[in-house]
């Protein structure tokens, strides 16, 4: 007698029940999923109609974490201050915020989860133009508007969901052209000031290298040699032959595509190895995340280091100014340690609020109209106007420096905006 | 006594088929029971990780090789779908044609691979695997012209609603997992499967059987890197986007062995019920415990729970229990004095009449 | 040119052996007890919070503070393989390594984000940023210090496994576990104790790798990856060929990131392949007595 599928006679019982129980845990899951967890409410008192609910995915754990943080600080303080004033349109701001772990399915996930299951009235970025991309799509597919402030790699304007949905609004700056200032600045010294070459080493991020690449083609044409440029990849368990070459070619300008801190920590490490002080160093991103950055520097090599940005604590906005005194309030420290996620994740509701005010209610293709009707906001970063793709035109691009031995983060660039201190140049030698 | 053995044979046989038509009654009416997209998004990832841990499985556990690369056919699958679209320009509900593409270069790359990898031995193997999955995710990094580097690809934008989009993909998600579960059970009971168990069971002696160890394993790496590549492409379209990090994610392979050995590594409905299981449960946990970083504890404790208490997987150890239920009160053996006295009765009875007659 | 490629090499060499120090635990675990073990990478990064924790919090030198640290780890190890990894048997036994090993690697790895959060630390000393200038080339003392250490204790492992009874029992649980059995050793205590030897050198490339990289508790899934593929190179159980691969392979990725950084790491991974089909069972491996 030919054996017939044994697995199935002494399983089939076992493997359809468990099927059915699989199919019941789903739905149970995924309805009672929304009504639980994360919810961080700041509603406060009963005011006239419904609260609004606003959703979004965060990285709260993950890669993305220490940003993802940020983010929802940024989120959570917009919400208490316009709740504190009386809510949007006499309704109370509740916020609905979700761990995406920094994976795309996840967010994709989440997002699916709160426009369909809580069903939110409006949504907001997650963190990272990775997670933006397919967040999106499921934000163009359900027609929301998807604002977010930390989303601003060309793909992301550039991706199919949003070439037919116009439907990605990021408040921050562009990052291509993150160093323009320093270009500028460059630029302006007499050409015996001007260093005579560069380096530019560059992680393997869409975040980190176009900044970098724009300048370095800009700077080329100045006349500053380039004398390294490479792309090393992102995770990169020694950074150091890169550093080290970069420290033998004695460049005198580092132009450095980094997207975090340890990156830019173990370049000053190889860079002090080799005796290797360059005389002006920028970074694409780390040294802008505050007490991260100095503690695991030292505070002293901070001085002199530069990084663009598009806020600092230090900016000179009524809107702003308040923002860090309520987070100096709520989670202590000083305002150094503040990062610049912060900033961009406020911005992202006062938008959000100005759309749903100006629009009278929180219809989301109303709101995405209006986002694109070349209006103006005004946020805790600065103007806000977006262009047809979603971008942010009005951005503005400032460059900051480490001074006073590491305790001061200041605008330095453009040298003649409002705010702007005297740039240290040269850097000062490393100490220690 | 035949004849109660085969009315209990057959018995089994209805109640099996009965299983099956149960099983792909809901299956098939899923989304209708349940339409809300996020439910149906649930679905289509367990199904997607139905599919491939099946294919998986295929190889690995009925050939005993870990493989911890199988990310590589997977995202190799997405890339190629979302390459083709971009070069050949193919947007709307055409790119679904590319599909078949994917799993062509699934089977293209296992083979190099399988030829390479599957001269060595076990941990040897899996360390190979990893190499050429690093490898891999790597090339996706670097060669940016090609793949979009850490951009990486999109897929064109579906203009489905919601409900509709989720539905479509369940449906296509299914169709994937039900081929991979098809050629699973035609696998594993067929010579082939036997030999591949062999293989597994001891592989020196098998070849000393005849079997030809080499071509076994490369068809079986084959065939579950066919599946993997086109469930890959089905991701992609999902996802709508595909990069090196995601689409070669070395957390993928550990994902397939945890699913297959919770439900039985080697059997055919084991991967069924560990995807099920874990993947909606993965992704609710990661809602649930939103804040800290609680669901990582909690998950690696209850892989541990798995693994020590559940050694042999749900499945077989499911299995047992239900055939103790049935059993219970039954004894073991059933003593068969009776019939063994009655012929040596009548032996000795005949004896004498031999003896007489001589 | 010629001197960027000494550089390199000299760069490879001194990585070298700060990966030397990680992949030597790696490696006898995987002889003696014949498992993969997934959870070194976050070990690794475990002794490197220890070590900063003594640092930071009681001054402590980096290099007295292993004082502590070493046998902190040794006992981790310990009651890791006691209560986890002793009981696996059986057919699936490789993947139930791979799976119980990665779920102690979930575990720790949350614990630690728990206690320190997701930002990048790094170990810091007076020696960290110095070096020596010798020959035209700077060497920082860190480094010179750990690839004497990584000698340092390849050299003590060789004398326990070469110049004890003790040693003695384990190269014969390598050899053949039944064997061993049989003639009267205590197969328990010799994996107990090889798996605590094992996490315990690990305390020392934690340290290492501290000194020399900002970490977070994510830092771990790349080290494996790498620490795998140099000990599968240098052959399994091999000590000696752990220090040597992790030379080699730092070496060549040093040299083509010369050219090109993005692909010293393909390479890095392709040469394993490489020399795999070769031979396959790594540069100093033994040919396994009995087909696995």
């Amino acid at each position: 007698m030919r054996p017939h599928l044994p697995w199935l006679s002494k399983n089939c019982l076992a493997l359809s029940a468990a099927a059915v129980l699989s199919a019941g845990a789903v739905a149970a899951c995924s309805s009672s999923g929304s009504s639980s967890s994360g919810a961080t409410g700041t509603s406060s008192s009963p005011s006239s109609g419904k609260p609004i609910v606003v959703g979004a995915s965060l990285s709260l754990t993950g890669d993305f974490s220490a940003d993802g943080k940020a983010f929802q600080r940024g989120y959570e303080l917009w919400a208490a201050d316009v709740n504190s004033k009386g809510g949007l349109l006499g309704r109370q701001v509740q916020l609905k915020i979700l761990n995406d772990n920094s994976q795309p399915t996840q967010a994709s996930t989440n997002y699916q989860t709160l426009f369909s299951s809580t069903k939110v009235d409006l949504a907001f970025g997650p963190f990272s133009s990775l997670l933006t991309t397919p967040s999106a799509s499921v934000a163009a597919r359900y027609g929301y508007a998807l604002i977010e402030g930390a989303g601003g790699a060309p793909s992301v304007f550039s991706s199919p969901a949003n070439q037919s949905a116009h439907n990605v609004f990021d408040v921050s700056l562009p990052i291509e052209d993150n160093l323009i200032p320093f270009v500028n600045w460059v630029a302006s010294l007499p050409p015996s000031q001007r260093p005579k070459t560069a380096a530019y080493p560059m992680a393997d991020d869409p975040f980190a290298d176009p900044p970098v690449q724009l300048a370095q083609s800009k700077l080329q044409a100045l006349g500053v040699k380039t004398v390294y440029s490479k792309i090393f990849p992102a995770e990169n368990a020694s950074y150091k032959p890169a550093a080290d070459q970069v420290a033998a070619t004695g460049a005198q300008a580092v132009l450095l595509g980094s997207t975090d801190v340890p990156t830019v920590a173990a370049f000053m490490q190889a860079f002090q190895q080799q005796h290797y002080n360059p005389k002006m160093f920028v970074c694409a991103a780390g040294p802008d995340q505050g007490a991260s950055f100095t503690s695991a520097v030292g505070k002293g090599n901070a001085t002199g280091v530069m990084v663009p940005n598009g806020w600092y604590p230090g900016y000179a906005n009524p809107d702003s100014q308040k923002m860090v005194q309520e987070y100096l309030a709520k989670y202590g420290g000083s305002p150094s340690d503040i990062n610049a996620d912060v900033a961009e994740a406020y911005a992202v509701g006062q938008v959000a609020a100005q759309a749903v005010t100006a629009t009278k209610g929180t219809d989301n293709a109303k709101i995405i109209t209006y986002l694109h009707s070349g209006v103006t906001i005004s946020t805790v970063q600065g103007p806000v106007k977006f262009d047809e793709q979603g971008k942010n035109g009005s951005a503005a691009a400032f460059t900051f420096q480490w001074q006073q031995n590491g305790t001061a983060f200041k605008q330095v660039l453009p040298a003649s905006a409002a705010g702007s201190v005297p740039i240290i140049n040269p850097k000062p030698n490393w100490t220690s | 006594m035949t004849g109660r053995v085969t009315s209990t044979v057959s018995r089994q046989r209805a109640a099996a088929i009965l299983g099956l038509v149960v099983l792909a009654v809901v299956a098939i009416v899923f989304p209708l029971l349940f339409p809300s997209p996020v439910v149906t998004n649930y679905a289509v990832y367990a199904l997607i990780f139905v599919a491939v841990v099946s294919a998986w499985n295929m190889f690995s556990g009925f050939s005993g090789y870990i493989s911890l690369g199988h990310a590589v056919f997977f995202g190799s699958g997405a890339y190629a779908v979302g390459i083709a679209a971009k070069d050949w320009h193919i947007t709307g509900v055409g790119v679904f044609a590319l599909l078949p593409l994917a799993a062509a270069v699934g089977a293209a790359i296992a083979v190099p691979f399988g030829l390479v990898a599957l001269r060595v031995r076990r941990h040897t193997f899996i360390v190979i695997t990893i190499a050429v999955f690093f490898i891999f995710q790597l090339m996706a990094y670097n060669l940016n012209s090609f793949t979009g580097g850490t951009i990486g690809m999109s897929a064109p934008f579906l203009p489905w609603s919601p409900t509709s989009f989720n539905d479509h993909f369940y449906y296509i998600t299914l169709g994937c997992a039900v081929i991979a579960i098809v050629m699973a059970a035609l696998i594993r009971p067929s010579r082939f499967g036997l030999q591949l168990r062999a293989i597994r069971d001891d592989e020196d002696r098998a070849r000393g059987l005849g079997v030809q160890a080499m071509r076994v394993k490369l068809t079986a790496f084959v065939l579950s890197a066919t599946i993997t590549g086109l469930v890959g492409g089905v991701w992609f379209l999902y996802l709508t986007q595909v990069l090196p990090p995601s689409g070669f994610d070395p957390l993928f392979d550990l994902s397939l062995v945890l699913m297959a050995f919770l439900g039985g590594l080697g059997t055919i409905s084991g991967p069924i019920i560990g995807a099920l299981i874990i993947e909606p449960g993965q992704l609710y946990l990661t809602i649930k415990y939103t804040n800290g970083y609680l669901s990582e504890i909690l998950l690696g404790a209850l892989f541990l729970v798995i693994v020590l208490f559940v050694p042999r997987g749900l499945v077989p150890t499911g299995g047992e229990w239900v055939r103790r239920l049935r059993t219970r009160g039954r004894p073991a053996v059933t003593p068969v004095q009776a019939q063994a006295q009655a012929p040596a009765r009548a032996e000795a009875s005949d004896a004498p009449a031999k003896g007489a007659k001589r | 040119m010629a001197r960027q490629i000494y550089q390199a090499i000299v760069d490879g060499i001194l990585v070298g052996g700060v990966y030397a120090l990680m992949a030597v635990g790696l490696t006898l675990i995987f002889g003696v007890l014949d498992i993969i073990n997934i959870a070194q990478g976050v070990l690794v990064i475990l002794g490197a919070y220890l070590s900063y924790q003594l640092s930071v919090r009681l001054h402590l030198d980096l290099f007295l503070g292993l004082l502590i640290t070493v046998p902190v780890m040794f006992v981790i190890g310990v009651v890791i393989q006691w209560a986890f990894i002793r009981r696996l048997r059986g057919r699936e036994r490789t993947s139930m390594t791979l799976l119980v090993s990665y779920a102690v690697a979930l575990i720790i790895e949350g614990i630690l984000y728990e206690i320190y959060g997701p930002n990048a630390k790094q170990l810091n000393a007076s020696y960290v940023q110095s070096s020596v200038h010798v020959f035209g080339f700077y060497l920082s003392y860190i480094y010179l210090y750990g690839f004497a250490l990584a000698v340092a204790i390849v050299v003590g492992i060789y004398a326990l496994l070469y110049r004890s009874r003790f040693g003695r029992s384990v190269r014969a649980t390598m050899q053949d576990e039944t064997a061993a059995r049989l003639i009267g050793i205590d197969v328990n205590r010799v994996a107990a104790v090889t798996f605590g030897v094992g996490v315990a050198v690990t305390a020392a490339g934690g340290m290492m790798f501290g000194a020399t990289n900002a970490f977070n508790p994510n830092s771990g899934y790349d080290l494996i990856s790498r620490l795998l593929a140099i000990i599968i190179l240098g052959g399994l159980g091999s000590i000696g060929g752990a220090l040597a691969a992790s030379v080699f392979m730092l070496t060549v990725e040093s040299l083509v990131s010369i050219w090109s950084p993005e692909w010293a790491i393909v390479v890095f991974y392709a040469a394993l392949v490489v020399v795999l089909v070769i031979r396959p069972t790594g540069f100093f491996g033994r040919q396994p007595v009995r087909a696995q």
